[in-house]
C-alpha cells in the first residue's frame, strides 16, 4: 500500500497531538499533584506512536514509545511533576516534533534520538520503582462472580471515540437504561466514569421487557453513542463472524473530513469569479426588465451567497489552532529571562479565517516576545514597585461587529514614552517641539521598520526588528494595530481583523473615472460634505460629528486625480478603527457590492492606501481602498 | 411556542455565544445569570423551560445551583456547559440532577442535539 498520500494527514494530526502535550504538560506543572495532564499526556503519545508504526516511521514509534513507557509508570505511581521530569518530557515532546517533521520529509536518517532515550528510560526506571508498590494498590479490585450471572440481557455500549467526557454520557446512558428496567453489574464501575481516560466502553445487565429494539433506540438516544448490542444480535453476528469481529469497535463513520486547505483556497477562487459573474448578470437583468430573467437572477443571487456562506463556514477555524502554541513559548521565554509569568488565554473558540489565522502567529508571537522580554519587570523590580513578582499576560480574542480583536495585554512598566519621543525628535519623526506623544503616534513611530530601544540585543527580541514587521503583515490582511500603554501598569496592543478575507462587502466610491472599493467593515457611516460645517484641527480640515472632531482626505488630491472640477455637494464616507476616525471625501457613491479580494502586489512608490485589487461587475478592475492607511 | 431557556454562565461572551445559538434555533432566552446564587434565584423568578448551566462560577458553582434548583424543582431540565477535562465535574452534575451536557468550544448543532433531548 502507498502510504505517502497519508503522510500529510498523520503529519497534521500528530502537530496536533503534540501541541495538546505543551499545552498538559504547562497544565501539570500548574498542578503538580494533578493526574489528569498524564493521563493526557499518555493518550496523546500513545496516539503518535501508533500512526508512525503505521506510517512506518521507525525512530518517531521507538521515541514514542519510550515516552509512553515513562508517562505510564508515572500514571501508575501517581507521580507528582517534578521541575526534572517536566523538563525532560518538554525535551521529549520537541524531539518527538523533530522527529516526526524529519521522518515526513524522509530524513529519518538525520535523526540522533540516543541521547533522549537514553534519559527517558533511566527515568522510567526509578519511576518504575516506585510504581511497582503504588500500582498493587491502585488496581481494581477483580469483578464479583456473581456478577457475570446477573439476571437479565447483557448490553454492550461503545460511546463514538471523538465523543467528549465520555464517562459523563456514559452515566447518562445508566440513567436512561434504569428507565427501561433494572441494572446490574456495570462494568467498568460506575466510579470509572469520572476518570479521564474511560474509554467510552461499557457493559451491564439490564433486566426488562422492553423489546430490543426499542432498548437501544431509547439508549442511542443519549447521544455520543457508537454502538448498543443486545444478544439477539450477538447471535446473529455470530453466524457472520467477519462482520461480528470489529464491529463493536470500529469507530462511527466520523461527520468529519479532512480536506487540503488549497482546495478551499480553489473552491473560494471559483466562487470568487461567480460573484463577480453574478454581479454582471445583475447588471444585465437590470437593463433588460424581464420578469423571467429576473427570477433567475434572484435565484442565482441567493444560491451564490448560500454557496458563499457555506465556503467561507469551511474556512473558520478556531483561533486555539494558532493559540495553543504560545503557553510554551511564554513559558519557556520567562524562564530564560528569569521572569515570572503568568500566561492566560481568552477567547480561544473565537473563529477565523484559516487564512488569516496562518499569518497571525508570527505578528502575535513577535508581540507575546515584546511583552516578556520588554514589556514586563524582573521579579525583584516588580518587588520594589509594589507589584506581584509574578506578571500577567493576557491574550485574548474577542469577536467585534464584523471584525475580530486580538489583544495582547501585560502588566509591565509600560512604554517609555520619553525615550521614544527623543528618539523620535532626534530622527525627525515628529516636530521638534513636540511635548508628548499620543498612543497613535507612539505607533507611528515604533512600526517605523527598525525602529528599536532595545538597549541590548538580546537573542529573544530587540534585533531591531520592531512592531514594523507585525504591522506591516496586518495592513496587508486588511487588518490593524492599536496601542494603549499606561506608564508602570502595562500595555497592550490590539489588533483588529477581517472575519474572512476572500469576500466582503465594501462601498464602491467614484473619484474622476476610477472606482474604488472600501470595506463595509471599517465605514461607520457616510455624510454629505457641506452638510456639516468644516474646521481647521492642528492644520488638518476636519468635520465635526456629533461633538467629535473627524479630520477629512481628501481622495482626491491624495491620489492625485486631475480632470474635471469636482461637483461642491459630494459624499464623505466616515472610516472608524478602534477609537479613529477619519472621513474620506469622494466624488461620488455607486453603491455597496460583495468584491473578491485578489492580492495586490503595489510597484514602487505607490501610495500605502491600497489593500488590494477587484474586479467590477463589467469586468473593469477597481483598487481596494486600506482603511488602515486613511485613517 | 417557543420554549424558554435561562442562560447562566460568568462570562458574558459564553452567555452571548448560547443566547444566540438558541435565539436562532427559535428559543426565547428569558433571562441570563452569572452566578450559581442568582441562576437559583432566577430559576425560581422565570421558571424557564430549559436552563443552561456553567460547571464554574463565583458565589456558588453551577452543581450546587442545580442541586438548589432540581430541589426546588424535581422537573428541572438541565443542560450543563462543561469544559474538556472536567469529566468528574460533569458526572458529579448529573448524579445532582442535570439532564445532559455539552462542552465547549460548542459547535450549535451539538448544543442543539444536546437541547433537544432534554426537552425531548
Amino acid at each position: 500500500m502507498d502510504l505517502s498520500q497519508y503522510a500529510e494527514l498523520f503529519l497534521a494530526e500528530s502537530r496536533e497531538h503534540l501541541s495538546a502535550c505543551n499545552q498538559l504538560l504547562l497544565a501539570w506543572e500548574r498542578k503538580p499533584a494533578s493526574l489528569e495532564p498524564v493521563g493526557g499526556l499518555f493518550r496523546a503519545v500513545h496516539t503518535v506512536k501508533g500512526m508512525a508504526a503505521t506510517m512506518g516511521y521507525a525512530a518517531v514509534t521507538d521515541l514514542a514509545h519510550r515516552t509512553e513507557n515513562l508517562l505510564d509508570h508515572l500514571r501508575r505511581g501517581a507521580h507528582p511533576a517534578t521541575d526534572e521530569l517536566l523538563q525532560l518530557l518538554f525535551r521529549a515532546r520537541d524531539a518527538l516534533e523533530q522527529a516526526v517533521e524529519l521522518s515526513v520529509r524522509g530524513r529519518e536518517r538525520d535523526l540522533d534520538l540516543s541521547a533522549i532515550t537514553a534519559e527517558l528510560d533511566r527515568a522510567a526506571a526509578r519511576a518504575g520503582g516506585k510504581a511497582g508498590r503504588a500500582a498493587a494498590a491502585r488496581e481494581p479490585p477483580p469483578p464479583p462472580i456473581e456478577a457475570l450471572a446477573a439476571p437479565g440481557r447483557l448490553v454492550q455500549v461503545v460511546l463514538r471515540a471523538e465523543a467528549p467526557l465520555k464517562g459523563g454520557r456514559a452515566l447518562l446512558l445508566l440513567k436512561r437504561a434504569q428507565a427501561l428496567g433494572a441494572v446490574h453489574a456495570v462494568s467498568p464501575p460506575p466510579a470509572a466514569f469520572e476518570a479521564e481516560d474511560f474509554d467510552g466502553r461499557l457493559a451491564f445487565r439490564l433486566e426488562s421487557a422492553a423489546p430490543a429494539d426499542q432498548i437501544r433506540e431509547r439508549l442511542r438516544a443519549t447521544g455520543d453513542v457508537e454502538s448498543v448490542t443486545l444478544p439477539e444480535e450477538e447471535e446473529r453476528r455470530a453466524a457472520a463472524p467477519a462482520a461480528a469481529a470489529g464491529a463493536a469497535v470500529e469507530p462511527a463513520r466520523s461527520r468529519h473530513l479532512r480536506v487540503d486547505l488549497r482546495r478551499l483556497d480553489g473552491l473560494m477562487d471559483l466562487i470568487g469569479e461567480l460573484v463577480t459573474a453574478r454581479g454582471r448578470l445583475n447588471e444585465l437583468a437590470a437593463e433588460r426588465r424581464d420578469p423571467a430573467i429576473d427570477d433567475v437572477t434572484i435565484q442565482i443571487s441567493r444560491l451564490t451567497a448560500d454557496l458563499q456562506a457555506e465556503i467561507i463556514q469551511a474556512r473558520m477555524t478556531p483561533v486555539w489552532q494558532v493559540f495553543d502554541r504560545f503557553p510554551r513559548l511564554v513559558r519557556d521565554l520567562a524562564r530564560q529571562l528569569g521572569k515570572q509569568v503568568a500566561f492566560r488565554v481568552e477567547g480561544k473558540e473565537i473563529e477565523l479565517d484559516r487564512a488569516i489565522l496562518d499569518e497571525l502567529g508570527d505578528p502575535l508571537m513577535h508581540l507575546l516576545r515584546n511583552a516578556v522580554d520588554h514589556g514586563i519587570e524582573p521579579p525583584a523590580e516588580r518587588r520594589r514597585r509594589g507589584k506581584n513578582p509574578e506578571a500577567e499576560i493576557v491574550l485574548t480574542a474577542l469577536r467585534e461587529r464584523s471584525s475580530v480583536a486580538i489583544s495582547v495585554t501585560d502588566d509591565g512598566r509600560g512604554i517609555d514614552r520619553a525615550t521614544i519621543l527623543e528618539r523620535a525628535r532626534r530622527d525627525g519623526l515628529v516636530d521638534p517641539h513636540a511635548e508628548a506623544l499620543t498612543d497613535d503616534q507612539l505607533l507611528r513611530v515604533l512600526a517605523r521598520p527598525g525602529f528599536s530601544t532595545a538597549d541590548a540585543v538580546t537573542n529573544v527580541s530587540g534585533r531591531g526588528v520592531g512592531i514594523d514587521v507585525a504591522v506591516t503583515r496586518l495592513r496587508a490582511l486588511g487588518g490593524s494595530i492599536e496601542i494603549r500603554s499606561q506608564p508602570g501598569k502595562g500595555t497592550t496592543f490590539v489588533l483588529r481583523l477581517p472575519v474572512t478575507l476572500a469576500i466582503v462587502r465594501a462601498l464602491i466610491a467614484s473619484v474622476g473615472r476610477e472606482r474604488y472599493a472600501l470595506p463595509l467593515t471599517y465605514v461607520a457611516e457616510t455624510v454629505e460634505l457641506g452638510a456639516a460645517p468644516t474646521t481647521t484641527v492642528e492644520g488638518r480640515e476636519a468635520i465635526v460629528l456629533r461633538d467629535r472632531v473627524v479630520p477629512l482626505v481628501y481622495l482626491r488630491q491624495l491620489l492625485g486625480v486631475a480632470g474635471d472640477a469636482p461637483p461642491p455637494r459630494r459624499p464623505i464616507i466616515v472610516l472608524e478603527m478602534g477609537d479613529r476616525r477619519s472621513g474620506v471625501v469622494v466624488d461620488g457613491m455607486l453603491g455597496q457590492q460583495e468584491i473578491v479580494v485578489k492580492g495586490f502586489d503595489a510597484p514602487q512608490g505607490t501610495l500605502p492606501v491600497f489593500s488590494g485589487a477587484t474586479i467590477m461587475g463589467d469586468g473593469v478592475p477597481a483598487l481596494i481602498l486600506d482603511a488602515g492607511g486613511l485613517v | 411556542m417557543s420554549h424558554t431557556v435561562l442562560v447562566c454562565d460568568d462570562a458574558i461572551f459564553m452567555r452571548t455565544m448560547i443566547s444566540d445559538i438558541l435565539a436562532q434555533a427559535g428559543f426565547e432566552v428569558v433571562g441570563e445569570a452569572e452566578t450559581g446564587v442568582q441562576a437559583v434565584e432566577r430559576y425560581k423568578q422565570l421558571k424557564p423551560d430549559l436552563v443552561t448551566m456553567d460547571i464554574v462560577m463565583p458565589d456558588m458553582g453551577g452543581i450546587d445551583a442545580v442541586r438548589e434548583i432540581v430541589k426546588h424543582d424535581p422537573d428541572a431540565k438541565i443542560l450543563m456547559c462543561s469544559a474538556m477535562g472536567q469529566q468528574a465535574l460533569v458526572v458529579e452534575a448529573i448524579q445532582a440532577g442535570a439532564k445532559d451536557f455539552v462542552v465547549k468550544p460548542f459547535q450549535p448543532s451539538r448544543v442543539l442535539e444536546a437541547v433537544q433531548r432534554v426537552l425531548g
